[in-house]
C-alpha cells in the first residue's frame, strides 16, 4: 500500500484520501477532503477564516488527526504512523507561520541552527547548513541579531531558513504575508517562488488575493470544511 | 555535544528561571530526605539495640550490696534447678566495672570519668534455654526482691519487646509520614516543572515542530527536577552530618552502654538510598509534569 502511494501515482506527495475532521465541540473543520499534491508543486490554499484551511496544515505535521480518511506525506501513512515517527516526519516538512514564532532571546543564528541542534545533528553541520539557509533567504549580514532588531519581513525570513534548514521536501506557509505590508510580502512571496524553483513543494494558506491573483498557480478553494474548487493557474475568486 | 551541553544548560537556566519556586521544592525535598535519613538511621539503631540486647543475658538480678555470700549461692542453686534456665553467672561488682570499662574504650564517644568508686552491684546472670520463660522466671524471681538478697530484676526480653514494639511503630509511623511527604514533594516538584515547562512553552512548539524526539524536549526538565531532589538530598545530608554527633550522644545517654556508632558502609548505604531516592523523586516529579504537556 505504502509502495503503490508512493509509486502508483508518479510524483505524489500529499495525498488526502476522503479526509474528515470535526472537534469535540462539533465543530466541522473538513468534509470528505480529497487532494492530491504532487512533488514540485506551487498550491495556494483560499478560503475564508475558519474554512479549514489551519486543520488541513496541521494534519500535515500530523499536530491533529483525521476523524476519518487518510493523510499520505512523502509516501508515508501519516495516521497509523507511530508516535516516534512523527518528528522524523516534522524534519522533513518546514513550516512557518504569520507570527513567526522566533525565540526572542536568540540570535538569528541560534534560532535557525535550532533545529538542526535539537534534532541531533553535529555542531559542524549545524553551522554549514544554517549559513547556508541564511544566504538563501539573504539574511547573512543579520546572522548575529536578535529577532527584535529586526524587521517583520527579515523576521520571516529568519523564519523560514529555520524552517528550509533540514532540507525539507515540502515547505507549508500559514498565512506567511499575514502580519507585512504589501511591499514585504512581495519579497516573501519572491523567496518563496525561489524556493520552490529549487525543488521544495510548496502549500501557503493565504487571504491576499492580489498575490494569488499575480502568480496564477494552483488554486484550492475550501469553504466550511469542503473542496469547493481545485484549478490550475487559478485565480483567488473564481 | 553541543546538544549535551544544550540539555544542561536548559536544566539550570530553568532551574534559576524560577528561584523562589526551585528552592521552595529544594526545601520540602530536603525535609523529606532528612525525615527519611532519620528514620533509616533509627531503625537501624533500633535493630542494633536488639541485637546487643539479645545476644547478652535474658534476666539479671541485681544483689543488695549487704547479702550474704551463702544466701547468694544458695539462690543461685534454686534458681538453676529449673529445667528452663540454662546457666547462672555471679558477677561481682569489680567484674561489672572491668566490663564497663572495657565496653567504654571501644566507644570514643563515651569516656568514664571517675573509677575511684564503684557504683555498681554485684549480680547473677541468667540465661535461659528459652527466652519466652524470662517473664515468668522473672516474675517468680521478684517475689524475693526486698528480702535481704534480690535489690532488682531486669528482664531483657520484656526490653527487647519494648524495643522491638517502638521498632515497628516507628516504621508504621515512619512510612505513613514519609509516604505523605512523598506526595507533598512530588506535588510540588510537578509544580515547579509545570511552571518551568510553562515558562518555555514556545521553545517547546518550535522543538516539536522541527522534530525534536519527545526524548529531547523532557530531558532538560528531567534534569531539573533531578537537580531539585540532588540539591534537596545533599541539604539533608548536611543537616544528617552536623547533627550526628550531638544526637547519637544524646541517645547512648539515654539508652545507656548501646553501641551506636554505624560505621562507614552504613553511612554509605545511607547517603547511596538518600540520593537515590531524591533523584527518583526529582526526576519521577519531572516526567509526570512534561508527560501531561507532551501527551497532546
Amino acid at each position: 500500500m505504502v509502495a503503490a502511494r508512493a509509486n502508483g501515482r508518479g510524483n505524489e506527495l500529499i495525498t488526502l484520501d476522503d479526509v474528515s475532521k470535526h472537534y469535540p465541540n462539533g465543530t466541522e473543520a473538513l468534509r470528505d477532503v480529497d487532494l492530491r499534491i504532487e512533488s514540485g508543486d506551487f498550491v495556494f490554499l483560499v478560503g475564508s477564516s475558519g474554512a479549514g484551511k489551519s486543520t488541513l496544515i496541521r494534519l500535515l505535521i500530523r499536530d491533529e488527526l483525521p476523524s476519518s480518511g487518510r493523510v499520505w506525506v512523502d509516501g508515508q501513512d501519516v495516521v497509523r504512523m507511530r508516535r516516534s515517527a512523527v518528528p522524523k516526519l516534522r524534519r522533513r516538512v518546514g513550516v512557518v507561520f504569520q507570527d513567526f514564532k522566533l525565540l526572542p532571546r536568540r540570535t538569528v543564528a541560534e534560532n535557525v541552527g535550532f533545529a538542526l541542534l535539537v534534532t541531533g545533528h553535529s555542531d559542524e553541520e549545524a553551522r554549514e547548513e544554517t549559513e547556508r539557509a541564511l544566504s538563501l533567504v539573504g539574511l547573512a549580514e543579520r546572522r548575529d541579531h536578535f529577532p527584535d532588531q529586526l524587521s517583520g519581513g527579515e523576521q520571516q525570513r529568519a523564519a523560514m531558513a529555520r524552517a528550509l534548514v533540514s532540507r525539507p521536501k515540502i515547505l507549508i506557509a500559514d498565512e506567511p504575508t499575514g502580519n507585512l505590508d504589501p511591499v514585504t510580502s512581495w519579497e516573501i512571496i519572491k523567496l518563496l517562488i525561489r524556493v520552490n524553483e529549487l525543488g521544495t513543494t510548496l502549500v501557503m494558506a493565504t487571504h491576499n488575493a492580489e498575490i494569488v491573483n499575480a502568480l496564477r498557480r494552483r488554486v484550492v478553494h475550501l469553504d466550511r470544511g469542503m473542496v469547493v474548487r481545485d484549478e490550475r493557474e487559478g485565480l483567488y475568486a473564481a | 555535544m553541543k546538544r549535551v551541553s544544550y540539555v544542561l544548560s536548559a536544566a539550570w537556566q530553568g532551574f534559576w528561571r524560577n528561584p523562589v519556586m526551585s528552592l521552595a521544592s529544594t526545601f520540602t525535598v530536603g525535609l523529606m530526605l532528612l525525615l527519611f535519613a532519620f528514620f533509616l538511621a533509627t531503625d537501624r539503631g533500633l535493630q542494633a539495640t536488639v541485637g546487643v540486647l539479645e545476644s547478652k543475658v535474658e534476666l539479671a538480678l541485681f544483689l543488695e550490696d549487704d547479702a550474704k555470700v551463702s544466701d547468694v549461692l544458695a539462690l543461685r542453686a534454686q534458681i538453676e534447678a529449673d529445667p528452663a534456665v540454662s546457666h547462672v553467672d555471679y558477677i561481682t561488682r569489680d567484674q561489672a566495672m572491668a566490663r564497663l570499662v572495657d565496653i567504654a574504650s571501644r566507644q570514643p564517644d563515651i569516656q568514664i570519668v571517675d573509677i575511684s568508686s564503684n557504683p555498681l552491684q554485684n549480680s547473677l546472670e541468667i540465661k535461659l534455654q528459652n527466652a519466652q520463660d524470662a517473664p515468668r522466671i522473672g516474675a517468680t524471681l521478684r517475689q524475693e526482691v526486698g528480702k535481704g538478697v534480690v535489690y532488682e530484676v531486669v528482664d531483657n526480653p520484656s526490653v527487647v519487646d519494648k524495643l522491638l514494639t517502638i521498632t515497628r511503630v516507628l516504621s508504621f509511623g515512619g512510612v505513613a509520614v514519609l509516604a505523605m511527604m512523598l506526595v507533598v514533594a512530588l506535588f510540588v516538584i510537578v509544580n515547579t516543572i509545570r511552571i518551568a515547562v510553562h515558562a518555555r512553552r514556545d521553545e517547546i512548539e518550535i522543538m516539536k515542530l522541527v522534530g525534536a524526539t519527545d526524548w529531547f524536549v523532557r530531558w532538560p526538565f528531567i534534569l531539573e527536577g533531578m537537580l531539585v531532589g540532588a540539591l534537596g538530598a545533599m541539604a539533608a545530608l548536611t543537616v544528617v552530618v552536623l547533627a550526628a554527633g550531638p544526637v547519637s550522644n544524646a541517645l547512648v545517654g539515654f539508652l545507656e552502654i548501646v553501641p551506636l556508632s554505624f560505621g562507614a558502609a552504613f553511612l554509605w548505604q545511607l547517603v547511596g538510598s538518600v540520593f537515590a531516592l531524591a533523584l527518583a523523586v526529582g526526576g519521577g516529579g519531572a516526567m509526570l509534569s512534561v508527560r501531561a504537556h507532551l501527551a497532546k
